[in-house]
């Protein structure tokens, strides 16, 4: 067989069903985009790596796809939308009122490690709310990924909330270096129980290290909000400021689908306050993630905060369950004098249940229509219509 | 309560983490029965036990086919994955180190140092933190061969006692990071069935401790 006529390697064909569904999710999401005032872009498939790299994106250099362009430089194809968005707003979106709502339906590209399954194309579809920094922002993008997934007819989920501010806190009392900061906040983010209490040892007795050691455990419902210590004024500020996000949630009649997660710290480097993840019985991972990043446009030339997030298509129709592909009810046969007729005939039956024939007789077209599986025949001749069941 | 799934590594590990689930009054009866079946209950608690080999713990819980693992942290270094990696069941332990043959001074000249390995990531990612640079060589089978027959200055492997480095005339030099079994769990999993988790972390860490 030729090895090149497959699809490469983390990609697939869609067919039927399994587009049907997908495409389901998406159009159920960009409606509720919409329907809120967010208006859409696209951007190019390719960016310069130099942009993705200097906005502290985590990805590493060898999970990009990578091409060198004719001037010599390093394009990447799209690592991440949220880079993209925020170089448009920084460079072309500058003459608008704030805030700026953006939206998108686009692919994300890896190069992971072959033979595991994963995706090398995936695609998402996104929110960013630029240009406020308020609690209104974070309760917007947070009822929409909710909407969203709502809209979408997902049952079993929830929205996990956390917020860079409150590790930072923590740390920021215990005066550590980066290089441990960074090793800290990897077995945070792993959840590593035991590492991570063997590596607090030697700050035991003190109260922010108190408060770190709790923090793998730190998820579930809002009762976690209340469990978690506040040993210096810059904690205690997140966490009033979660209480009071869960609060309007709750009065929003949200409650039943917010978590909270106070170990959720994204490793990437652009996420300033809350963040938050979404999770589905059926995925195997989140299905949608975001949060709040007020330094990324900064790093291209606008100092403005910004808070998103972008949804997993794929994984979120994998939870569904996938319509049935249905055969034709009616194939329509028209005589060459018929065409216009019968073009008009197909159009009268409920999208997607009528076709023409291609077939030379209306015997062939009869002999078609059974082998898909219709259940009627129409024959056009001369202008006139005339049905046949079957 | 929903029905837990477990993969453990099959050997050593696999006998260490049932003899922890006895600890804990679960019934293995019927992991310890000899057959051939590759998906078995706990019989007083709801968790099966899925027995495949080490990589293959990592992807089954990557994907979440499974929800938890247990499984060694040499194998977690070498091949990673996205996954929790919750506690350290304190069994299973051994030691990355870096041998060379008896009397070689490894870091004793400029060039070019080869090494060999099963595990040629750990083996790179070690040296990268050195900023040294060395050739690694994959191999599949015993390393200790391939400083013997003159391919490598040194091996990186797992090392428990050390006998098999020593009849084969090889030194440990350095140990390149502690290994011992972990419990690894699903990120979704944990998040959609926290109490069930929960409920187990806790029943072993009342016993490990």
């Amino acid at each position: 067989m030729n090895k090149t006529i497959g699809t490469p390697e983390g990609t697939k064909d869609r067919l039927f069903s399994e587009c049907g569904a997908f495409r389901r999710v998406e159009q159920s999401v960009l409606k509720v985009f919409r329907c809120q005032g967010y208006c859409e872009m696209t951007t190019p498939n390719v960016e310069y790596y130099d942009l993705i790299s200097a906005a502290g994106h985590p990805m590493a250099q060898e999970s990009m796809l990578k091409i060198i362009d004719r001037t010599g430089k390093i394009l990447v194809m799209r690592p991440d939308c949220t880079v993209a968005m925020g170089r448009v707003a920084a460079t072309k979106l500058t003459g608008l009122p704030l805030p700026l709502r953006l939206y998108y339906n686009q692919m994300v590209y890896r190069s992971d490690d072959v033979n595991t399954g994963a995706r090398s194309e995936i695609d998402q579809c996104g929110v960013e709310l630029i240009g406020s920094s308020g609690i209104r922002a974070d309760l917007e993008v947070i009822s929409l990924a909710i909407a969203s997934l709502d809209a979408c007819g997902l049952r079993d989920y929830h929205i996990e909330i956390g917020h860079a501010g409150y590790f930072d806190a923590l740390l920021d009392a215990l005066h550590l270096n980066d290089s441990f900061r960074e090793q800290l906040k990897e077995l945070v983010e792993a959840k590593a129980f035991t590492a991570f209490a063997s590596c607090l040892k030697p700050f035991a007795g003190e109260p922010a290290a108190e408060a770190l050691l709790q923090l793998p455990r730190l998820f579930g419902g809002p009762e976690v909000l209340e469990t978690a210590l506040c040993p210096n004024e810059s904690a205690a500020e997140v966490l009033a400021y979660l209480k009071n996000l869960y609060q309007v949630l709750k009065d929003a009649g949200l409650s039943s689908r917010v978590q909270f997660d106070l170990g959720l710290i994204h490793t990437i480097e652009y996420y300033t306050g809350m963040v938050f993840r979404g999770y589905s019985e059926g995925a195997a991972s989140n299905v949608l993630s975001g949060g709040r990043y007020d330094k990324l446009i900064g790093k291209f030339g606008q100092d403005v905060p910004a808070t998103g997030f972008a949804l997993d298509v794929e994984a979120v129709a994998s939870c569904l369950p996938q319509p049935e592909h249905l055969p034709p009810e009616t194939v329509v046969w028209y005589d060459l004098q018929s065409l216009g007729p019968a073009m008009e005939i197909v159009k009268t039956y409920p999208e997607g249940t009528a076709m023409l024939s291609c077939a030379e007789s209306a015997e062939d077209a009869q002999k078609e229509a059974i082998g898909l599986g219709a259940s009627r025949l129409v024959l056009v001749c001369n202008g006139e219509k005339r049905e046949v069941s079957l | 309560m929903n029905r837990l799934k477990i993969a453990v590594t099959k050997g050593r590990l696999l006998e260490d983490s049932l003899d922890l689930f006895e600890q804990m009054g679960f019934d293995c009866s019927e992991v310890r029965a000899d057959t051939r079946k590759l998906i078995l209950p706990i019989s007083n608690y709801p968790m099966d036990v899925v027995l495949s080999k080490a990589a293959d713990v990592l992807t089954y819980v990557s994907h979440g086919v499974c929800d938890l693992g247990i499984v060694g942290k040499d194998t977690i270094m070498e091949h990673g994955g996205s996954f929790y990696e919750m506690l350290d069941l304190g069994f299973g332990k051994c030691r990355f180190a870096l041998a060379v043959p008896d009397g070689s001074d490894f870091y004793g000249t400029y060039q070019n140092r080869v090494v060999a390995s099963k595990y040629p990531n750990v083996t790179k990612a070690y040296f990268a933190e050195k900023g040294m640079d060395v050739s690694v060589i994959k191999i599949e089978g015993s390393v200790e061969l391939a400083p013997l027959v003159g391919l490598s200055n040194g091996i990186v492997d797992i090392v428990q006692t050390g006998t098999t480095l020593k009849e084969n005339g090889l030194t440990p030099i350095e140990t390149v990071a502690p290994v011992s079994a972990r419990l690894i769990v699903n990120t979704a999993s944990m998040k959609l069935h926290q109490a069930e988790i929960f409920d187990l972390m806790d029943r072993i860490e009342a016993v490990i401790k």
